[in-house]
């Protein structure tokens, strides 16, 4: 067994659906300003995104947030299809993109049923005054390759090489940047970690998106928790 | 110029009395043979239809698992018995000249599907009707269907090929009942065959019609056979195994049963060959022909298979992954493999070479392969549907675990034995009576048929007419 | 009855080495034409390289649209030349001797075309292609991979482009020598060149003969694995909704078949117009080529129907939006409704008729009319299928082709048309030696006081 692999549990009952984790992600990734143009192109690129439903009639309806980022899935849809192996699965149980390899034929993206690639459609730009605030550890992808959700690989790497680092060093911006500390990022392998112990205390609520296809995702989600039913004692 | 078009013409007249004479006779001579054989068969049908008694009794019709090996006969004599006439009916549409030698053996088969109508009753009475949730074509929960569906247009559609067969063999031998009726002594024989001539006398009209009414039998029972193919590898096994839908089947399920109809025929045409005293109509040119066609046949089913395989196994969904296991990889492995080596590797290894492909055995002992590996082929499916029809679980669309292997029990083989013999013994019975060699067409390929001296060598030329 | 125009071997090299001998005036004007088309294309395609795939309609989720689509489409009519040339080559089908060069020409541009029309052009950086169609990448030392369907599908299609070059080729090796022997100069020696010494001696041509009969039975597996490895592209994806289907290869086959041989006959039309060849090109020809159609489109409507049941009896949410959308959602809806028109209900029904299959402008509407409808069918299976991907309804999408995907549509179409007028301009379009063996082998048999066509067999 390899000694990390990282995963992520979402909690659904804490999200608030705020965003701001879609944020932190921008910044902290070099994600290209999504202007309104590129939002009606639908071409806009965020890497973790809060897809919002609607449940039931009006006049009680709920609205829904669920964050849906890569889910790095053990048996990933996206990678068999890339002619030029330009994406794999690495040893720690991370979904990663080469992108000096990709050259853009856009499989991996039809074929991920999550819709969590991206493509870049247009040469990602930045007013100047923003230049120096790009993450020096990322790499600016240019136009014509696919990127995605990295679990922040460079933060991993840092936290790896540096012994004083905190557990706050590990995590990526996303779940940083969570007010309610509905994202628990860690390695799913260290029964010590927080996210195994979120795991198995939530486990009655626990399910995988998609489940049924069997791409064996490595990001969790915690369903929420109805007002008024049986299971609302259960949880906290 | 005229008198030699006279002596030509008169040529033609004498070869065709004489090509008359001998199928006539050939046809006669039949009588009376083979008693000890034809009496074994009766033996073993009867014991055929002692262990279907048995089965009712024992097993009743509550537990389908029981009847699987059952089905999967049933369903083979569909695929062999009733696919044969389509070698009759396809050149015939084609206008090929090579079938018309041995469209008779394959129109004989048609009448055989009253057999199988009869053992396909049991089938009806075992499968579950759609109350019980699972998916089913006829959409039962959305649009308020009778939950017996299935049973009542598969009813119908055997009923209509059935029919359709008979009808088929009848007008295709209205003019050779016509020849046997003017060549018989016997008064009985001479009434008989006046009736079942339909008062042909060869007039233009009723060439031009008769030669329609084939074109058009022919496309149907061609479209019939294909539709029931689609009903009972839908309605019969595919949607009895939670979550397996493979829109391709029903095609694959209807290229093999054509390979073994054609398989069929091969064999019989070599008994008729051996034993039936055909073999200067009988020959070479027809082993070949049907050789080829039942290779390209195995190719095309290989090619379905793995079409269907390929996405299963790219997919790899949880239940894609357990209907590979179910019917490949898992307790029916022996049957899979027993098909694929049977239906495409052994054909692909020796179809190739010449000596096995342009000879007669080659393509007879590789029909007979070809008959076992459909047989398999089948098992694999109907089986373990009909293990997994009473599941629990069934309406999850999702396959939860795979069964284990079940074997057939006594009644089945006891019944297996008997069917196939009762399809040869009626089917040696029909020679007796209808000419099975088509005399009318044996005619007429002799008239399109011409030997020329052509430059420095001498040449075959066919006609094709419009 | 059929149609016999008794043609002496001088009449033959005169009719059809008109169009090379002669330059009609339309000629030069229609290949100005698409080369205009063509030439806006490729401005638009460098357009679109200078900026990026930005500048087309693509977006998320549907990330593949009318380049594909258009591949699909040129890849299917590809299949004509084979369908036409091998299987009725080894049948001994006399009809086919007038149609198998065109057919095969039209096999080998359309190839051309569908490699214009979508693999190198729709990927992001082109420029980094090497990756791709190069096996091994020493830099890194990794090889590509082959469990990609985008690794089998131009291995397929180059295979098949080499194969059928080859094939026509190998065809019309005794053509080029009587153009040699016509020519003089520098002419002569180019055909000479090509012709490879040819001089009709019995061994030569019992070699071209066996060459192709041999490359008719080897390219028909390559023909049938094409089409295969290409639905295969979207077939083995689980992601997008109603393309993870078994049935995707044998139904683009048969749609591949049913368009092809309709684009034959478009041409065959056309060459009876441009060139005057109706000696050669009979009713009798269009009236075989319209009863294959009928049994070929059917075989494809069947599986059209299938596909469809499948998709239903799945019961599927995404999958029963997706159908929705198909049908009852315009523009879609309309789209659908043109499709099964224009590919089935209309030209079939047609072709029953004889009249309709022995005349030339009917045929030239009605097959026209089923490529329309089957370029509309990959078009209604690709881009719907993306717009409606998995239960996730947030992500759901649309698409609208831009001008950039329209006029790089229209270039393949131009390339097609403008490779047909040049290649009618250099070598014969119709084969002569095989319109004159057809000539010899041709008999007749008196039965009683009618006479039957007849042919000669070995």
């Amino acid at each position: 067994m390899p000694e990390n692999k990282w995963g992520m549990v979402i909690d659904l009952d804490k999200c608030t659906g705020c965003q701001s984790c879609v944020v932190a992600c921008q910044s902290e990734n070099n994600i290209p300003i999504n202007t309104e143009d590129i939002f009606n192109q639908r071409r806009a690129i965020e890497w973790i995104r809060i897809e919002r439903y609607w449940e039931g009639e009006f006049p009680n309806v709920r609205a829904r947030y669920v964050p849906v980022l890569c889910q790095h899935c053990d048996e990933a849809p996206c990678e068999p299809v890339c002619p030029v192996l330009a994406t794999y699965h690495n040893d720690q149980g991370l979904n990663v993109q080469v992108y000096n390899r990709c050259i853009g034929t856009r499989f991996c993206a039809n074929n991920c049923p999550y819709t969590v690639r991206f493509f870049n459609f247009w040469e990602p730009e930045w007013p100047e005054s923003f230049k120096n605030q790009l993450n020096p550890d990322v790499t600016v992808r240019s136009r014509g390759i696919m990127e995605k959700c990295t679990f922040c690989i460079q933060r991993i790497r840092r936290f790896s090489k540096n012994s004083e680092s905190t557990e706050r060093d590990l995590n990526p911006a996303c779940t940083n940047a969570c007010a309610t500390d509905a994202l628990v990022f860690g390695n799913l392998n260290d029964p010590e970690s927080k996210i195994s112990k979120v795991k198995s205390k939530g486990k009655k609520r626990s399910y995988k998106m998609l489940e049924e296809l069997g791409t064996e995702p490595n990001v969790i989600y915690l369903k929420k928790v109805e007002k008024g039913t049986k299971q609302e004692h259960n949880v906290h | 110029m005229s008198t030699s078009q006279n002596t030509h013409e008169q040529t033609q007249f004498s070869k065709q009395a004489d090509l008359t004479a001998k199928l006539v006779g050939l046809h006669v001579s039949k009588y009376n043979k083979n008693t000890i054989f034809l009496i074994i068969l009766s033996v073993l049908s009867i014991i055929g239809l002692i262990g279907l008694i048995v089965k009712i009794t024992n097993d009743g019709f509550d537990n389908p698992a029981k009847w699987g090996y059952y089905v999967t006969f049933v369903v083979f004599l569909l695929t062999t018995v009733q696919a044969a006439p389509m070698v009759a009916i396809a050149p015939f549409i084609a206008k090929g000249h090579w079938n018309r030698s041995i469209s008779k053996v394959a129109q004989l088969f048609a009448p055989l599907g009253l057999i199988n109508l009869l053992l396909f009753i049991p089938v009806l009475c075992v499968l579950p009707s759609l109350s019980d949730g699972r998916r089913t074509l006829w959409f039962f929960e959305s649009l308020k269907m009778n939950a017996y569906m299935p049973h009542i247009i598969t009813l119908i559609s055997f009923i209509c090929l059935v029919l359709l067969g008979i009808a088929l063999l009848w007008i295709s031998t209205v003019p050779d009942f016509a020849v046997l009726r003017e060549n018989s002594k016997n008064t009985y024989n001479k009434k008989l065959f006046s009736i079942l001539s339909n008062r042909w006398i060869g007039t233009s009209k009723q060439w031009f019609t008769q030669k329609h009414r084939i074109g058009i039998l022919g496309a149907f029972y061609f479209m019939t056979l294909v539709i029931l193919n689609f009903q009972i590898s839908s309605d019969f096994a595919m949607s009895l195994i939670p979550g397996w839908i493979d829109s391709l089947y029903p095609a694959t399920h209807t290229a093999n049963s054509f390979q073994a109809g054609v398989a069929t025929v091969i064999i019989a045409m070599y008994a008729l060959r051996k034993w039936g005293g055909c073999k200067d109509f009988i020959g070479f040119d027809q082993f070949w022909a049907l050789g080829k066609l039942m290779f390209a046949l195995s190719l095309m089913w290989v090619w379905f298979f793995f079409s269907s395989f390929i996405i299963f196994w790219y997919g790899a969904k949880p239940t894609e992954k357990a209907i590979i296991e179910l019917s490949m990889t898992g307790p029916y492995f022996i049957p899979f493999l027993g098909s694929a080596f049977l239906l495409f590797i052994l054909p692909l290894l020796t179809m190739p070479f010449n000596r096995i492909r342009r000879s007669i055995l080659g393509p007879t002992i590789l029909a007979f392969f070809i008959l076992i590996g459909s047989f398999l082929d089948r098992l694999r499916i109907y089986v373990p549907a009909y293990q997994l029809s009473d599941h629990p679980n069934k309406h999850n669309f999702y396959l939860p675990d795979v069964p284990k292997t079940i074997l057939p029990d006594i009644p089945d083989l006891m019944i297996i034995v008997g069917g196939i013999s009762a399809v040869i013994l009626t089917y040696i019975l029909l020679t007796k009576f209808i000419p099975v060699v088509s005399i009318w067409q044996q005619k007429e390929l002799s008239l399109y048929k011409i030997h020329k001296k052509f430059h420095r060598t001498e040449v075959l030329v066919l006609g094709k007419p419009e | 009855m059929q149609e016999h125009h008794h043609r002496t071997d001088k009449q033959i090299n005169t009719d059809l080495l008109s169009s090379i001998f002669s330059t009609p005036k339309w000629w030069p004007i229609a290949t100005l034409a698409c080369l205009i088309v063509y030439l806006t294309g490729m401005t638009a395609f460098a357009y679109m390289l200078n900026k990026g795939v930005g500048v087309t309609g693509l977006n998320r989720p549907v990330f593949w649209g009318f380049y594909m689509v258009n591949f699909v489409f040129w890849i299917g009519i590809s299949h004509a030349g084979i369908m036409i040339s091998a299987i009725l080559r080894l049948t001994q089908a006399e009809w086919r001797r007038p149609i198998t060069r065109a057919a095969e020409v039209l096999t080998v541009f359309s190839l051309i075309a569908a490699l214009q029309a979508a693999p190198l052009v729709h990927v992001g950086r082109p420029w980094r292609a090497d990756l791709w169609v190069f096996p091994y990448d020493f830099s890194r030392g990794i090889w590509i991979n082959v469990k990609s369907p985008f690794i089998w599908d131009p291995s397929a299609v180059m295979t098949y482009l080499t194969a059928s070059s080859l094939f026509v080729f190998v065809c019309l090796i005794p053509d080029l020598a009587i153009i040699r022997d016509r020519t003089k100069g520098i002419v002569s020696k180019i055909y000479g060149f090509l012709a490879l010494g040819w001089r009709g001696t019995p061994v030569q041509w019992k070699l071209q003969i066996v060459a192709g009969i041999l490359l008719s039975a080897l390219v028909l597996p390559v023909f049938v694995s094409v089409h295969s490895i290409v639905s295969w592209d979207f077939a083995a994806q689980i992601g997008p909704e109603a393309w993870h289907s078994t049935i995707f290869a044998p139904y683009f086959i048969i749609g591949a078949i049913h368009s092809g041989v309709s684009a034959v006959a478009t041409v065959m039309v056309v060459m009876v117009w441009l060139f005057k060849w109706d000696k050669y090109i009979t009713p009798d020809h269009l009236d075989a080529i319209g009863r294959l159609l009928i049994i070929v489109a059917t075989a494809w409507f069947f599986f059209f129907f299938l596909e469809w049941v499948y998709a239903l009896y799945t019961l599927e949410g995404p999958e029963l939006a997706m159908r929705e959308l198909q049908v009852f959602k315009m523009p879609w809806s309309a789209m659908f409704i043109i499709f099964v028109i224009t590919a089935y209900l209309f030209p079939v029904p047609m072709w029953l008729f004889k009249k309709v299959r022995r005349n030339f402008l009917w045929m030239f509407i009605t097959t026209i009319s089923v490529n329309i409808g089957m370029w509309l069918e990959r078009f209604l299976i690709i881009v719907p299928g993306l717009m409606r991907k998995q239960p996730l309804m947030f992500n759901w999408g649309s698409y609208t082709p831009s001008i950039v995907e329209i006029l790089m549509v229209a270039m393949t179409f131009a390339w097609v048309l403008m490779g047909m007028l040049l290649f009618a301009r250099v070598f014969p379009l119709i084969p002569l030696f095989d319109i004159k063996e057809g000539m010899v082998g041709r008999d007749e048999i008196k039965i009683g006081r009618a006479k039957v066509p007849a042919s000669i067999r070995e």
